[in-house]
């Protein structure tokens, strides 16, 4: 008895010890941020305490100010919120299609969406910009919000696919008992039933969206309809990188994403451990 | 539980169209003005430069009625993929950077994305071409004969320059009991410099030598030092071999900063970002970096003492040659821009004395118009008077293969970390010379 409560002693010891280590290092790079966001240029590179003694607040108005963060902060809202209600609509009926529909060519299309979440899409930039200009959709919002759904899509419907496979048919027969149409079957039985799915999808999707700069600069030529890694860029020079204004903004920017996942945590959790039960 | 659930569902589902309807509506809010006047559209990926650009941008159009709209994208490597699909798409703005080597400047030539400016440079019997450094628009020419087969001509304006010189820390000069004003003219009293320092506890020589490129740019001039310019075209030629003395002593140059303990710890896995906060830091007393560095310097520690000279020449036979004008950063006219004859005009005003100077004043960086030096921060015209000695691989009739410019920057590592001696090296380098050599004549 003495020996396994040792044993486990060591065991809970030795679990901590990592799990503390990995939180660390998890960790430590967001402190690291905000503590440089603090600092001056000049001390960030000789002030090596985590949190200065003389901490510089007034970085986050410059850097608010300076990358003209309130224009581009709405930009990322809006791009955000459009993009992955389109993500959550087009991926959950496409998936339930997928699941639940017999149909001709079924799995050669869903095996056709599964090859597009191989393709980089750095790899597709020049092809997708002169169909975005054959379309007259470059420097246009909803060229862009169309782009980005499209590059959401294979990879939440390959997930929520997953779900909708397990759910049960007994429910769904009850459901058109109940006098329930497909629609009504999607709308009240399985969109409900893979809800932890959906919110790893809105989690997943709000990360991509939120982080995007790339494809907004090649889509954007004004600089009025770009996010918000862009006003974060504005202080990374060629050869000058103004670190504490490039963290204040990094923490600026990663604020709003950080506060979703924590109200989402919940549905993130159940949504893996689900994922794997069902596995 | 599921009447709360479809009202909550309802809720959000409204929400979420009030947001879109909302979001795409603000799609028409930016309302085009009408104007008689064109706009300038120009595109370009420096940070630095922006708010420089956005000022003489509000200058123009006060003075001309023309407004100009910088638009900034960065980084760098992003940017040169938006001008690739713009190109591509027929979507380039009126004036646009371009980033790359020469031969994709070409093929933006022959592609009819860039307008030859040749005849307006040497307009009015050149003014415009006689206010450029030549390094600076060698740049942007192609010659008579050139391997590109482009028509020759001037296609751009270069905005700034760059080159990349020694650079020595006056305060650990003095400490060492070295005249602060007066820095090594030859290896040898470079060497004696670097012995006084060590032995107050002062570092010597740092540079990005991590980077395979900043190693190659030393070596170079010290081989143009060594064995003058038509030897080191003949090499790359194929006419002297690698083994030859006079590329051993260069070789030998790395073998004796290490057997001298002259280098700064860990200079060989250094990136020049690193090598630059290790100068700024005043761990080190020389570095070998470029001219973009005022800037960083500047940012990292402002109270910094230092100044610029030629790297010491080991021959005193031969002028010592330095890197620059090849980094240049230069603006290009769209062709096929309705508004071509703007955007030159544009151009020709930019790089104008008083607009060079105001651009150099506030961004550190080395004007491209050799009469805007007068106006410029003393430290900036230091780097400014090595252009006289400035050359770049970008300009020399002919170029190493890459293979070789990679096995001499590895090479050389290897000397620095005491595994290859200069001799190894050379005959390395001659070996792979020959096969890449022996692979072009068989194809």
């Amino acid at each position: 008895m003495q020996i396994y409560r040792v044993k486990k002693t060591f065991t809970n010891i030795l679990v901590h010890l990592l799990l503390i280590s990995v939180s660390i290092a998890c960790l430590f790079p967001l402190l690291w941020m905000f503590g440089s966001s603090l600092k001056t240029q000049a001390t960030v590179f000789s002030d090596m305490s985590i949190i200065p003694q003389q901490p510089h607040f007034e970085n986050y108005v410059t850097a608010w100010i300076d990358g003209g963060f309130g224009r581009y902060f709405l930009n990322s809202l809006i791009y955000t919120f459009t993009v992955v209600f389109g993500i959550v609509l087009v991926s959950s009926l496409a998936a339930f299609a997928f699941s639940r529909l017999e149909f001709p060519g079924r799995k050669a299309f869903f095996i056709m969406l599964l090859a597009a979440m191989m393709i980089p899409l750095p790899g597709s930039f020049v092809p997708l910009y002169v169909l975005m200009v054959k379309l007259h959709l470059v420097n246009t919002r909803l060229g862009y919000v169309l782009c980005l759904i499209n590059v959401g899509l294979s990879f939440s419907i390959f997930l929520l696919k997953t779900f909708f496979d397990k759910m049960p048919k007994e429910l769904e027969d009850a459901a058109r008992i109940d006098g329930c149409n497909r629609l009504g079957i999607y709308r009240h039985v399985a969109l409900p039933f893979v809800k932890p799915a959906l919110a790893v999808v809105v989690i997943f999707n709000a990360l991509n969206v939120w982080n995007e700069y790339v494809l907004a600069l090649i889509i954007f030529n004004s600089k009025n309809l770009m996010p918000l890694q862009r006003g974060v860029m504005m202080f990374r020079g060629e050869f000058l990188t103004n670190y504490p204004l490039l963290m204040a903004g990094l923490t600026i920017a990663a604020l709003p994403i950080i506060i979703l996942y924590l109200l989402m945590q919940k549905y993130i959790v159940k949504g893996v451990i689900s994922q794997a039960i069902f596995q | 539980m599921s009447k709360f659930f479809h009202l909550k569902f309802k809720f959000c589902y409204y929400l979420v169209i009030c947001a879109l309807a909302f979001g795409f509506s603000l799609t028409g809010c930016s309302s085009k003005k009408l104007s008689s006047k064109p706009t300038i559209n120009v595109w370009h990926w420096m940070t630095d430069r922006e708010a420089a650009f956005q000022e003489l941008a509000k200058r123009y159009e006060d003075k001309t009625g023309i407004k100009v709209n910088f638009e900034l994208y960065a980084p760098s490597d992003i940017y040169a993929q938006k001008v690739r699909a713009a190109a591509q798409g027929r979507t380039l703005p009126d004036i646009y950077g371009l980033l790359g080597e020469k031969r994709d400047f070409a093929a933006f030539i022959k592609s009819g994305h860039v307008a030859d400016l040749s005849e307006v440079m040497n307009e009015e019997n050149g003014v415009w071409k006689e206010c450029f450094f030549s390094k600076a628009l060698e740049v942007v020419e192609f010659k008579e004969n050139n391997t590109y087969a482009i028509l020759p001509g001037i296609y751009g304006a270069p905005i700034d320059i760059m080159n990349i010189q020694m650079l020595y820390n006056k305060k650990l000069f003095k400490k060492a009991g070295l005249d602060p004003e007066r820095p090594p003219s030859n290896w040898e009293e470079f060497i004696d410099n670097i012995n006084k320092l060590k032995k107050v506890g002062v570092p010597g020589l740092v540079s990005g030598w991590g980077e395979i490129w900043m190693i190659d740019c030393f070596a170079s001039n010290y081989a143009f030092n060594i064995m003058g310019e038509d030897k080191v075209i003949a090499t790359l030629k194929g006419d002297v071999p690698y083994t030859d003395p006079d590329w051993i002593k260069v070789f030998s140059l790395f073998k004796e900063l290490v057997d001298k303990h002259a280098l700064v710890s860990g200079v060989v896995i250094m990136k020049n970002k690193v090598a630059e906060q290790t100068f700024a830091n005043e761990r080190a007393a020389f570095a070998f970096n470029g001219s973009w560095c005022i800037n960083v310097y500047d940012g990292m520690n402002p109270h910094l003492e230092y100044g610029v000279f030629l790297p010491p020449k080991v021959n005193r036979k031969n002028p010592m040659y330095i890197w620059g004008g090849g980094s240049s950063f230069s603006f290009l006219v769209n062709d096929r821009s309705s508004k071509k004859l703007e955007a030159i005009k544009f151009l020709k005003w930019l790089t104008d004395k008083d607009q060079q100077a105001y651009l150099s004043s506030q961004t550190k960086n080395l004007p491209s118009n050799k009469f805007a030096l007068a106006e410029i921060p003393k430290i900036l015209a230091q780097f400014a008077d090595g252009m006289d000695s400035a050359t770049h691989p970008s300009i020399w009739p002919v170029n190493e293969f890459p293979g070789v410019i990679e096995a001499l920057g590895k090479g050389i590592q290897l000397i620095l970390i005491k595994e290859k001696t200069p001799e190894q090296l050379a005959q390395e380098l001659q070996a792979i010379k020959e096969k890449e050599s022996s692979r072009i004549v068989s194809n």
